[in-house]
């Protein structure tokens, strides 16, 4: 067996998606957030596609049956979680940037001012 | 025909936007009452019949992406178009009611509804990511600076609390192939090593745990549904019945895995550390909003508390709860709107005499307090009384009347808004609140006595679960309410007037990083606990 054995998609799907998470627990600037997030996603993108996946086979198109099909509803899945991720990194970064030009905050403050309790 | 009731609102709502140069309102009025008839409809078929089942574009079962109403969903669909013609009808007259509002509400309706139908877990998760940029921007809808920071807090949150049940449901899907709640559950007990599903199971949870917000992962919570500006339909929306979809996804997962995992333990603990944390949270608030979103928390917890408790009685009494839960807390919320509007702040120590400027609200919020404490007669003591039945333990008991007279204490400083005398000058009162939202705010308050005079039968056309509540034993908890009132007096006039230290712990709060730490925290807990003690 060789070393890179070990290197399939689904072992580099999830380091990726915990290489995110340890981006969004300890960055404080919004837009690293929004980049670990994407990370985080791509880890779990990659795990989808690579499961259930065996060498050699062929993609579930056409009637030729010399070798066992994939899986094609991970990769159906994926096409749509794809779309919502640009989606809610579209919203997410529309967010920051109203927020950064109307109030000029680019960092997670460390906290909410209590309005209703003080004035 | 089930898609009828995810599709319908939706469409109402292009439709309202298609034609916005026009006055819509009536339009969106009228489409709810249709959608409330429809949903009464599919409630009564299935307790005449049985569950209903629609398989989409007919393929067959198992494959086909199911939506099914049973018991437990068509009673949550009929609280979901109930409570939403309610806010329309709140909401009539006013000035945030646009055209766009009246859009994403309508979509938040067809969201909700969906997954109280859908039993596909990747269907749960795309709807789950679409409602939670719906609810981010009703939130931030007037884009005050406080309301997009915690408009942007939830949304991250729960982003990235969603991709933890993605990565789950790829792992489950991986095990066995399959991506239907039932057919899953069928499948599962046929597993050689129930350690295969332990990961997905922990990562489906700490999502799930997320939504429902207990401890440790609620503090997204009270900025969500505590935000300044948001309207009051919205916050009363999220508390009343955006959170129920949260605990109703806890009811279908935990059943899913029932065969292989039972977790019920931790959960019942959780629940209890919830409800506690919740009201002490509350006792220091000063601002309406956010003793009501404590509350929303430390009530919760106690449904979790009903749900793992594993007795059948405190089971209904649980889902009875949530149906209370969501009529109490949306009057609440309305009044709280009104009140606040009224009086233009949302200090609490700066409003009084609200029963005599606003008697109809006023009396709405005694009814509403007092449901939400559990006064006899009011639906609140019936599900109560319902989940303390579950259970002999001291230890438990005491637990549920440690937390009943919590929620007493910080409902008696709520309360002081009602009595004392108006300090405001004649000439700075508002003009008066519109008299459709003030009667629909005593009507919702009217119901929360309605259902809990007639408690066992609501709960008996409800759920279908014969109960005898009205027993010598709950009008002994009478007895026990009144005394606990007199308790909380003494609490709040010895230790919350005073603030110091409850002061100071109860405005603690998380960072963002703080969030996502405890959510990645609480997964590792969850993963540990499943390895290395089950």
């Amino acid at each position: 067996m060789k070393p890179l054995d070990f290197i399939t998609g689904e072992i580099v799907g999830i380091l990726l998606f915990f290489i995110g998470l340890y981006g969004l627990m300890t960055k404080k600037t919004i837009v690293k957030t929004i980049m670990s997030m994407s990370i985080m996603e791509s880890g779990i993108f990659l795990f989808y596609i690579t499961i259930n996946y065996t060498v050699g086979s062929v993609p579930p198109i056409g009637q030729a049956q010399e070798a066992a099909f994939v899986d094609p509803v991970p990769s159906a899945l994926m096409i749509t979680a794809i779309v919502i991720g640009i989606g809610v990194t579209a919203i997410g970064l529309t967010m920051f940037m109203h927020y950064k030009q109307k109030h000029g905050i680019t960092h997670w403050s460390r906290n909410r001012d209590q309005t209703g309790s003080d004035h | 025909m089930l898609y009828l009731l995810v599709i319908g609102p939706i469409l109402a709502g292009i439709i309202s936007i298609l034609f916005s140069k026009k006055d819509t309102r009536l339009f969106i009025v009228a489409a709810q009452i249709v959608q409330f008839i429809y949903a009464l409809r599919i409630f009564i078929q299935v307790r005449t019949d049985d569950t209903i089942f629609n398989f989409m574009s007919n393929v067959p079962e198992g494959i086909a992406i199911t939506l099914m109403a049973d018991i437990i969903s068509s009673v949550f669909i009929l609280l979901t178009t109930t409570i939403f013609l309610m806010m329309i009808i709140y909401a009539f007259h006013k000035d945030y009611f646009t055209t766009q509002f009246g859009f994403l509400f309508l979509v938040l309706q067809g969201l909700i509804i969906a997954l109280f139908l859908s039993t596909d877990l990747f269907n749960i998760f795309v709807l789950l990511e679409v409602s939670t940029v719906v609810v981010a921007i009703l939130i931030m809808i007037n884009k005050e600076k406080q309301a997009i920071y915690d408009g942007m807090i939830y949304f991250f949150v729960n982003v990235i609390g969603t991709a933890f049940l993605l990565f789950g449901i790829g792992m489950l899907y991986r095990t066995t192939g399959l991506l239907d709640i039932r057919a899953i559950s069928q499948v599962l007990p046929q597993l050689e090593d129930p350690r295969a599903v332990m990961l997905p199971f922990a990562f489906m949870m700490t999502t799930l745990s997320l939504k429902t917000a207990v401890v440790p992962l609620f503090s997204w919570l009270p900025k969500a549904h505590g935000t300044p500006s948001a309207p009051p339909v919205v916050s009363a929306i999220l508390s009343g019945l955006f959170i129920k979809t949260g605990v109703y996804m806890f009811i279908r997962f935990s059943a899913m895995f029932e065969p292989v995992i039972n977790v019920q333990e931790v959960f019942f603990l959780i629940g209890f550390i919830t409800s506690i944390f919740g009201f002490i949270m509350a006792m220091g608030q000063n601002d309406i909003k956010m003793i009501l979103a404590y509350s929303t928390v430390s009530q919760i917890g106690l449904i979790m508390i009903g749900l793992n408790m594993g007795s059948e009685i405190a089971y209904w009494g649980a889902l009875f709860h949530v149906v209370s839960h969501a009529l109490f807390k949306s009057t609440l919320f309305l009044a709280a709107g009104q009140v606040y509007h009224q009086y233009g702040t949302r200090d609490i120590r700066q409003m009084r005499g609200v029963l005599k400027a606003m008697p109809l609200t006023g009396f709405a919020i005694i009814f509403g307090i007092l449901g939400v404490t559990g006064a006899p007669l009011f639906n609140g003591s019936i599900s109560k009384y319902m989940i303390s039945y579950g259970s002999y333990r001291p230890i438990v008991q005491f637990g549920l009347n440690l937390i009943n007279l919590g929620t007493i204490t910080y409902f008696f400083k709520f309360a002081t808004i009602l009595f004392g005398k108006d300090n405001r000058a004649e000439e700075a009162k508002p003009p008066k609140e519109d008299l459709l939202s003030e009667l629909l705010v005593f009507i919702m308050g009217g119901l929360i006595l309605v259902t809990g005079i007639y408690g066992p039968t609501s709960m008996n056309v409800l759920f279908g679960y014969e109960v005898a509540v009205f027993s010598a034993e709950y009008f002994e908890k009478g007895i026990v309410y009144a005394l606990m009132i007199v308790a909380a007096a003494g609490i709040y006039n010895g230790i919350i007037k005073q603030g110091g230290l409850l002061n100071r712990i109860s405005h603690i709060e998380l960072t963002f990083n703080g969030v996502i730490t405890s959510m990645t925290g609480f997964f590792l807990f969850m993963a540990t606990y499943l390895y290395f003690v089950l």
